[in-house]
């Protein structure tokens, strides 16, 4: 890479602290990564940013949180991530068949973790069906145990990647606004919801047929 | 540090075999996607190949960079509409979910099926499956349709699919191949080939772990490029590339009325901030595009609705003031429509330009047109006319043959108002407002007019395979591509090449595809011109500013085109330049072929 003389848009970025949503700090008690679906462009720079921070590769297959993309027709993508659920709302950690649960919120780093050697795999699978968005996720190639969203949390500081590299201000990192279970929405169900935009075409088509335009005068 | 190996996956569609093939070395050589295209036509197609016959191939390329800024994938095959080597390049998320499947060389298919098939490739499962339920079917129901059928077998996501429409299977000469929907590979009939071998759709899933040797140092320019070249593509991601087309006009490099004048009212009806007030949906991009340059739009105003479009110079390019189409919304539904045939909008709209101007002089009739009126502008006339050409239906049957052949088979209309290079329409450029355009559409061995394809640099970036818009970003944070491509390189699969070997790269991936051009019969000084209304007719700006093209400065200018492209004046490749590069085994060949005096 090229060293030496600084680019207007590197001095730029050197007076900004962060993009976008910097003028709020990050929360210090229970936060979520809020994903705003209208504004993902589907690039997948979190999906790297989660691989990188966690295994030190770039896979998104082994990323927390996962990018769906749908034609509606026109393509969109929508998030899927861990919204941290609270406690009586938590599908997953119900549903683990261990004492304690092996997939389970730390009430003192504010975030999902996971018990990675007393994880039963793939086979049991139980978090991810009962999560109505299937969150937890498993790699079986690579990883044993489940992965959810832990906030990136690293000696106490939780500095989320994915937020930080999002170029589309998608992502924000933020305490709840409302219960936040109620973001814990299946991408299937977001899109359906995105489609409406698109109405009154129905996915598998993207206009009007000429022949109905032009009052069916001829083929 | 290992080099990362490459595998091809190889599907013979007349016995259903399948083959994975380790490329490393020509993939080392030619560097993968439009480089190693080439020399995979020149392996394994005998020349003078019927590109519609089984002999031919259809490779879908992807190179070391696949995924990265971008996820593009080349197609290349013989090209039915000029017979000489056909490349196209299809953006989105196809060619990064083949990395994941484990394919990092790409996929070719060869042969022909015997009924209608779609393949399924879900990591090491490749199967060719029926595709009847699908043929027919029009874009984007097939993709629609495949995907919830595919999706229940499968846990999570959705497949990724490439398909044509009816105009492929039709084999009409420029259709095009679809992904999503408006990802396309349409120049140069990369449908035609993929209908005539009877493959109605691809349809790809991976998910095992691609192997970059140093991801650390990939992770880091590409951080460097995301928030430095952030601010500087803003305005592409708010805009997409519609606004490229008012620029166009006035700088009078946009055709109007099929190149016969340099401005037209109309012109000002295309008003990009309208667009995104009114009909913009959201911004959408490619695999690792900060840039997200893909704005769909949903018109619900009348009379053009409701539909979806995406426009830019070059898809929605021809159905503007070059058919004297008015304004955004016509021009949004007929670029859907096209895309919806599966036809190639540039070249398709070409060959309605030209029969438009035939019929303005009188030249074809109604009756000729099996009674369409094809006044200019007609958007309905125009509706009419795709579809028998998607269908094969009527006059479309002599017009799905494309520029290089109706000519032949209406003998009414006239040659010289089809404005073609080596049969490939020319519709969104106009030449006679920039020389440098005017040179960069011609010197191009694959006869693809689509700005400036036949740049060794150009190839290198199909080759990589990176987005060739963020392509102009480089130099301002790396110095240049060789500043992005270079340690990209070592970071992804651990070529670490000097200077020298990086420019040699270039020139082998360039020269490659030249020498299967000049093989297939194409002579750079007799065939790299443009059709003689450029030189001979003057056509005048908004401002009354005449514009012309010169014959003697453009010769002068090709030929320093030439040089610099690491040709001889003449624009072809040395002999000592090809042994320099370690390619002697086309000179026989070529030699056989440029007689004596090359």
């Amino acid at each position: 890479m090229q060293e030496g003389k600084k680019s207007k848009h590197e001095k730029a970025l050197e007076r900004k602290k962060g993009w976008g949503v910097e003028s709020l700090p990050y929360p210090k008690g229970i936060a979520l990564i809020d994903a705003r679906w209208d504004l993902c462009i589907g690039c997948g720079y979190c999906e790297i940013a989660c691989s990188m921070f966690h295994h030190g590769v770039i896979n998104r297959e082994l990323s927390r949180i996962r990018i769906y993309r749908y034609l509606l027709p026109a393509p969109k993508s929508v998030q899927n991530v861990c919204s941290q659920c609270p406690d009586k709302e938590r599908e997953c950690e119900k549903s683990c068949p261990l004492d304690p649960p092996v997939i389970r919120y730390d009430h003192e780093r504010f975030h999902m973790v996971v018990d990675e050697e007393r994880c039963l795999g793939q086979k049991c699978g139980r978090c991810a069906k009962a999560c109505p968005a299937q969150i937890p996720r498993f790699y079986p190639s690579q990883q044993k145990a489940t992965f959810v969203c832990d906030l990136c949390e690293k000696d106490g500081v939780r500095k989320p990647q994915c937020v930080e590299v999002c170029p589309a201000f998608a992502l924000e990192f933020l305490e709840p606004s409302f219960p936040q279970h109620l973001q814990r929405i299946h991408p299937d169900d977001k899109a359906a919801c995105l489609a409406e935009r698109l109405n009154p075409l129905p996915r598998n088509v993207a206009q009007i047929s000429p022949e109905e335009l032009f009052g069916g005068k001829r083929s | 540090m290992n080099e990362t190996t490459f595998t091809l996956l190889e599907v013979d569609l007349s016995t259903g075999e399948k083959h994975v093939v380790d490329v490393t070395k020509d993939m080392r050589t030619y560097c993968g996607g439009r480089g190693l295209g080439a020399k995979l036509l020149w392996d394994r197609v005998p020349a003078g190949t019927d590109p519609l016959s089984p002999e031919n191939i259809l490779y879908f390329g992807v190179g070391p960079l696949t995924g990265f800024v971008g996820s593009v994938v080349n197609v290349s095959a013989l090209s039915p509409l000029t017979l000489l080597p056909g490349k196209s390049n299809m953006n989105g998320h196809f060619g990064v979910e083949l990395i994941y499947a484990g394919y990092n060389a790409g996929l070719l298919l060869k042969g022909k099926a015997n009924k209608p098939v779609y393949l399924y490739i879900k990591d090491d499962d490749v199967e060719i499956r029926d595709a009847t339920h699908l043929w027919g079917k029009c874009n984007p129901d097939h993709q629609e349709t495949l995907r919830s059928e595919l999706r229940k077998d499968l846990d999570d996501q959705n497949f990724r699919i490439a398909a044509i429409g009816p105009a492929g299977e039709h084999m009409v000469r420029n259709a095009s191949i679809d992904h999503d929907f408006y990802h396309h590979a349409a120049r140069l009939g990369m449908g035609a080939v993929m209908g005539s071998k009877k493959v109605k759709a691809i349809a790809v899933k991976g998910s095992k772990a691609p192997s970059y040797q140093n991801p650390r140092l990939i992770y880091q320019v590409l951080l460097k490029f995301l928030k430095e070249g952030w601010e500087e593509r803003v305005t592409a991601r708010r805009w997409g590339h519609s606004v490229t087309m008012p620029t166009r006009y006035y700088k009078t490099t946009e055709g109007i009325k099929n190149k016969q004048l340099g401005w037209d009212p109309i012109c000002d009806l295309s008003n990009p901030l309208k667009l995104e007030q009114g009909a913009k949906l959201w911004s959408d991009a490619c695999n690792l595009c900060q840039v997200g340059c893909k704005v769909p739009y949903m018109r619900r105003k009348p009379p053009f609705s409701p539909t979806i479009g995406e426009i830019r110079h070059d898809n929605a390019g021809g159905w503007n003031a070059n058919v004297m189409v008015a304004g955004y919304d016509p021009q949004t539904y007929l670029s859907t429509y096209v895309d919806v045939l599966g036809l190639d909008s540039e070249d398709v709209s070409g060959v309605v330009a030209w029969m438009m101007e035939c019929y303005d002089r009188g030249l074809v009739t109604k009756e000729d047109l099996d009674d369409i009126e094809l006044t200019w502008g007609n958007v309905e006339a125009i509706c009419q006319l795709v579809k028998k050409i998607a269908f094969r239906e009527g006059i479309g049957d002599k017009l799905a043959e494309g520029l290089k052949f109706a000519p032949a088979l209406i003998e009414k209309a006239d040659k010289r108002y089809a404005i073609s290079h080596r049969g490939v329409a020319i519709t969104s450029y106009e030449p006679r407002g920039n020389m440098a355009d005017a040179v960069g559409l011609v010197v191009n061995p694959v006869g693809e007019l689509h700005g400036a394809r036949g740049n060794p640099e150009r190839v290198i970036c199909d080759s990589l395979t990176i987005c060739f818009f963020v392509r102009e970003d480089f130099p301002k944070y790396f110095g240049g591509l060789a500043g992005y491509a270079r340690p990209m390189l070592e970071g992804t699969v651990g070529w670490k090449l000097s200077k020298r070997n990086w420019q040699n790269l270039i020139l082998r991936a360039s020269i490659m595809e030249r020498c299967v051009s000049l093989r297939e019969g194409y002579l750079p000084t007799r065939d790299d011109l443009l059709p003689d209304r450029f030189f001979d007719e003057v056509i005048y700006n908004k401002y009354g500013e005449p514009r012309s093209l010169d014959r003697e400065k453009f010769f002068e200018m090709r030929k320093k085109t030439y040089l610099a492209f690491g040709l001889n004046e003449e624009g072809l490749p040395t002999k000592k330049r090809l042994r320099e590069l370690g390619m002697d085994f086309v000179i026989p060949a070529l030699e056989e072929k440029l007689g004596a005096a090359w």
